[in-house]
């Protein structure tokens, strides 16, 4: 019987001059375009990427980020052994938002391929050295159990005087501002207006950060609380002096008397390798009476404490002298 | 009475509502002769570094704000047997360290328990301002305080506790829902689903994670020894703690963690307040009058309270306010006055540009209109110049 072949529906009969048009302008879909050049070493790697804040060429050559987040944990990964390669990035990239996260190797079927956010990079660099022995010798060590609460308030120093200070020196302090177009605003746009407006973006940002801290809270009250940067400083100083103090007291040349680098010196680090590199002052001649230069002070903080074990991980992790 | 301290008032069962002020209290009637010093309840509108606690030196006519400045001053300027003695620099280190661990770590469980929490804020926080504060005050420092304070607390992820915030999204959600929907239940029709969860209060829910937050935090401080600390420390760690402990609120879980758990800081906060305080809180050399009472400077801070609340304009406000205390201190250049000027100009286009709107004539209006030209001696040659000049000038025109 017929019955196998079922008639095509009823279509209405495409109108003759429409069959014409589509005959002498036949429709093409094109091959999709392929990726571009610069993209495909990131991703189709055997090494994970850490994507942080970095010009494009200190990360080719795994040179330290310039943002005090990212470069802790780059340093941690450095000295915890864990081979990643680096890539330039702003935080749009991130599924999260922030900077840094890590994004696994494709090749590796045990672990998935989602990227990891830099709160759990600890447990990821415990994990690959457990999985691979043969990486170098895992030389970040753990702080005392005796220590561990006492190096938590230690930690708010990093975590709000330093970082205080980093913000105001580099978003409103305008002896910074080629600093900022070099770090920020400049690889974003290259038309002056927009790098103006996101200028004032983030100076704006990172005053609202520093004013969110405890004692310019009662200022809210009236209405007009203001960054006063005497005082931003000041506070760093005291820091400094602080972390100074408890380095020497540990005596191993790590804070509290650990073996070896721990997370918290990786915090440390970052904040006094930056302060050094970027905001050292000009040095004698150049420096006029009243300037304060936040690398200057990390330098003469506590007996140069701080200079040492900046030495110190800098060597550990990025193989450089001082 | 060459010291005038200037604080946030008493309330909540203690000498100040806040920590730093409280600190600073228990600093002068620890250290300093109760003859030397006055207490003034004050806001920081009041006094000119906008920041309490602010300590006004009468000799050298000179302001300091933030407990760190009062206690340095102080040590400057008067012999303090007690809190002189050498520091060793572990102290020194620790004092620094721990005085910023309370201001980042402390606070926020603080400002949860009292601010971000509606029923606490609403039935003991918010009368204690309002006692404080002078007449119209009390309705615009204690929101804008608030809101900073919950602002603080925001990365702790609570923001559940405030009731009145969750009511008014619900709100929304619910109107949204209605406007949607093209069948319009009424309220009363709408089956409620009361479980358990309805009946608890949002502090109940967030048992679990509040008591962990307070855990982190309380056992860090629970693992230093106080009484070895020096004595500015002493009263800045106490007066964090005094806040947890003391004031009665009624959803008091931070109270009940720390008294179930804690002991040793309860019993530290509560041997302190012994030591310090002569008895009550009434002995402290409080002032009779309020900073800067008179109607007009009262009236002024109100003004600005409600000019920072105006929707747009009142951030570029409070901008330009803050920048033009602080331009010497911050040096800037002037970013933010040019925000209210191009704001100021922005209006003043606006209006201007309405008004000739309303002036110029309608192109191809559908009713034209002429009109008899008005009979002047000018139409009548030189005669008319003569009459016209004898009329008066006007017709020249």
């Amino acid at each position: 019987m017929a019955a196998t072949t079922t008639p095509p529906p009823w279509q209405w009969p495409i109108p003759r001059p429409l069959q014409y048009l589509f005959d002498a302008v036949p429709l093409r879909v094109y091959e999709a375009t392929e990726l571009p050049a610069r993209s495909q070493p990131a991703t189709s790697d055997t090494l994970p990427s850490l994507y942080v804040f970095a010009t494009a060429e200190d990360a080719r050559r795994g040179r330290p980020s310039f943002n005090p987040g990212c470069l802790k944990w780059q340093t941690y990964l450095r000295l915890a052994g864990v081979p990643f390669r680096l890539v330039a990035s702003t935080n749009h990239a991130s599924p999260t938002g922030a900077l840094p996260f890590l994004l696994p190797p494709r090749s590796t079927t045990s672990c998935s391929t989602s990227p990891i956010p830099s709160s759990q990079l600890a447990s990821y660099a415990e994990k690959t050295h457990a999985v691979s022995p043969s990486t170098p010798l895992s030389v970040v060590a753990n702080i005392p159990s005796s220590s561990v609460l006492r190096s938590e308030a230690y930690q708010s120093l990093v975590d709000h005087p330093l970082r205080n200070a980093w913000l105001y020196a580099l978003y409103l302090d305008r002896r910074h501002t080629s600093l900022l177009d070099t770090f920020y605003t400049g690889p974003a746009s290259s038309s002056g207006l927009v790098r103006a407006t996101l200028r004032r973006q983030l100076r704006h940002a990172a005053e609202g950060e520093i004013l969110k801290m405890g004692s310019y809270l009662s200022g809210a009250a009236a209405g007009t609380a203001v960054v006063d940067g005497d005082r931003v400083v000041r506070e760093a100083g005291e820091a400094l002096e602080a972390l100074a103090g408890v380095l020497a007291e540990s005596g191993t040349g790590w804070f509290f008397g650990a073996e070896g680098p721990s997370l918290f010196d990786c915090a440390v680090f970052a904040y006094t390798f930056l302060m050094v590199e970027y905001m050292a002052g000009p040095g004698e001649k150049g420096s006029r009476e009243g300037d304060v230069w936040l690398g200057d002070m990390v330098r003469k903080a506590g007996e140069g404490e701080l200079e040492g074990h900046r030495v110190r991980i800098l060597r550990a992790a990025f193989g450089e002298g001082s | 009475m060459s010291l005038q301290l200037h604080v946030w008032g008493p309330g909540l069962g203690l000498a100040s509502v806040d920590a730093e002020c409280l600190a600073s209290i228990a600093f002068f009637s620890r250290f300093v002769d109760a003859g030397e010093y006055v207490l003034i309840q004050s806001s920081p509108s009041a006094v000119p570094t906008h920041q309490l606690p602010a300590l006004y030196d009468v000799n050298t006519q000179s302001w300091h704000s933030g407990f760190p400045s009062i206690t340095h001053h102080l040590q400057a300027i008067l012999i303090l047997p007690e809190v002189q003695q050498q520091p060793t620099r572990k102290t020194r280190s620790d004092a620094v360290a721990y005085a910023s661990y309370l201001a980042q770590h402390a606070l926020p469980l603080i400002t949860l328990s009292l601010y971000v929490s509606s029923a606490n804020y609403t039935t003991t926080v918010r009368p204690a301002y309002s006692a404080i504060l002078p007449f119209p005050l009390g309705w615009t420092e204690p929101p804008a305080l608030r809101a900073a304070m919950v602002r603080r607390a925001e990365h702790l992820g609570m923001s559940s506790l405030d009731a009145d915030a969750d009511a008014e999204r619900e709100e929304n959600a619910q109107r949204a829902e209605a406007a949607a929907g093209w069948v319009q239940v009424p309220r009363g029709l709408l089956a409620r689903k009361r479980g358990v969860g309805e009946l608890l209060a949002p502090e109940q829910k967030a048992r679990i994670r509040l008591e962990g937050l307070a855990r982190e935090v309380l056992d860090v401080l629970a693992a230093v020894d106080w009484d070895g600390q020096d004595g500015a420390m002493q009263c800045l760690a106490w007066a964090y703690l005094a806040l947890m402990l003391v004031p009665r609120v009624p959803r008091a879980w931070l109270r009940e963690t720390m008294m179930r758990d804690y002991e040793g800081l309860c019993a530290f906060v509560e041997r302190s307040m012994e030591r310090w305080f002569v008895d009550e809180v009434q002995a402290l050399p409080w002032s009779d009058k309020k900073a800067q009472d008179g109607v007009v400077r009262v009236g002024g801070r109100f003004a600005n309270g409600l000019l920072g609340d105006v929707p747009g304009l009142g951030q570029a406000w409070r901008r330009w306010l803050a920048r033009r205390r602080g331009r010497g201190a911050l040096k800037m250049d002037g970013e933010g006055s040019g925000e209210l000027l191009r704001i100021a100009g922005a209006g003043v286009v606006l209006v201007t540009s309405a008004l000739l709107w309303r002036k110029i004539p309608q192109f191809g209006a559908p009713v034209q209109i002429w009109q008899r030209e008005i009979p002047s001696f000018l139409g009548i040659g030189a005669a008319g110049l003569m009459l016209s000049g004898l009329a008066g000038s006007d017709a020249w025109i």
